[in-house]
């Protein structure tokens, strides 16, 4: 049976061109769960943009802010003790490195790239010869979950799982697989094993036991 | 600071059309092809990934200096959390991005998953983090 799918050289070499390009363009690595994180924690953001207002591009505010809070952290004889030795050493210190308030996308970018992978998926599937509802994932998902109560529960679960798991374990495909395994991100490597095997296991386990 | 001029907004609108358009024209939102890539048969579909891992990987070493930009920490959660996120897979057919494009091509079922990926991270990030308090590398996490 002929799929109606681009020959594998082609989709490695665009999801290929798709990571460097991703890095290149938006100076960070690609990560699809981190997206969703972000665009699920909104209102966390909002509350960070605000907290920072009063600092950008005002790195001697910044600077001492910073100091006052080191100061109430540590006491004021600590601090001075520390400073006296750092100016013993004589070490060059950057004000605009130090206090420079960390870039983060904002998350409404984040939401942009999560809704345009629907607008792609769509495209895809016109180009693939019409685009067409289904309610289902397709026979062979029904083939194995069912539908009714018992697909959807397993669509439910797993997308719990999903949700859950790429947090917990700090990536998903996109993020570990694509761009943690091709720097040899350690992390990554462990991570992208670790769920291919799952994934793997589990298939074996409901197709041929159950 | 955030950086959100109108082309931020075009960089990640053209990336993300880009990417869903990729993996639904490569057959990644098919759950058939995603099973019987599981299920060690579907050679092409083993080759895409072993493809753009490797390619990405000379890509990164020959063209990228500063190529270790952030990276991921390993720690406690890591395994354990990619555990549940391939069966997750395994048994949706998606990953977070997978799942966005199953609804784009019409697979409304997608829909629930969805629900369940948005759930899943909402119970991480409010009730499961705050408890584990992983190092992620990055603050404020």
């Amino acid at each position: 049976m002929s799929e109606p799918f681009l020959p594998w050289w082609i989709t490695a070499i665009a999801l290929a061109v798709l990571t460097l390009g991703f890095y290149l363009l938006l100076k960070r690595p690609l990560g699809v769960s981190g997206s969703w994180a972000r665009v699920v924690e909104w209102k966390n953001d909002q509350r960070l943009n605000e907290e920072e207002a009063p600092f950008l591009n005002q790195p001697k505010l910044f600077a001492d802010a910073l100091m006052a809070a080191t100061i109430t952290e540590f006491g004021e004889a600590e601090v001075a003790r520390f400073m006296e030795s750092r100016h013993k050493n004589k070490p060059k210190v950057d004000l605009k490195s130090v206090t420079e308030v960390a870039t983060r996308t904002h998350w409404s970018l984040h939401l942009i790239f999560l809704l345009s992978l629907i607008i792609g998926g769509y495209i895809g599937a016109v180009y693939k010869g019409g685009f067409e509802l289904q309610s289902t994932l397709g026979e062979t998902h029904v083939a194995l979950f069912g539908t009714g109560f018992a697909g959807f529960m397993t669509l439910l679960i797993g997308g719990m799982l999903v949700g859950f798991g790429t947090q917990f374990g700090g990536g998903c495909t996109s993020g570990h697989g694509l761009s943690g395994v091709s720097r040899l991100v350690p992390a990554s490597l462990i991570a992208t094993g670790s769920f291919f095997a799952a994934a793997i296991l589990f298939s074996f386990a409901i197709r041929y036991l159950f | 600071m955030q950086n959100t001029s109108i082309k931020q907004y075009f960089l990640h609108a053209l990336l993300g059309i880009a990417m869903g358009l990729i993996l639904s024209l490569g057959g990644l939102a098919d759950f058939k092809q995603v099973h019987e890539l599981f299920l060690l048969q579907n050679i092409p579909m083993l080759l895409v990934f072993a493809g753009a891992i490797g390619l990405s990987m000379i890509g990164f070493f020959t063209l990228i200096k500063d190529r270790n930009r952030a990276t991921k920490k390993y720690n406690s959660g890591t395994i354990p959390g990619s555990i549940m996120f391939g069966v997750g897979w395994a048994m949706t057919g998606a990953c977070p991005s997978i799942a966005l494009v199953q609804l784009g091509e019409g697979q409304l079922a997608a829909l629930v998953t969805i629900v369940g990926i948005i759930s899943g991270i909402w119970i991480y990030r409010k009730i499961a983090a705050p408890s584990f308090q992983l190092d992620t590398g990055v603050c404020g996490e």
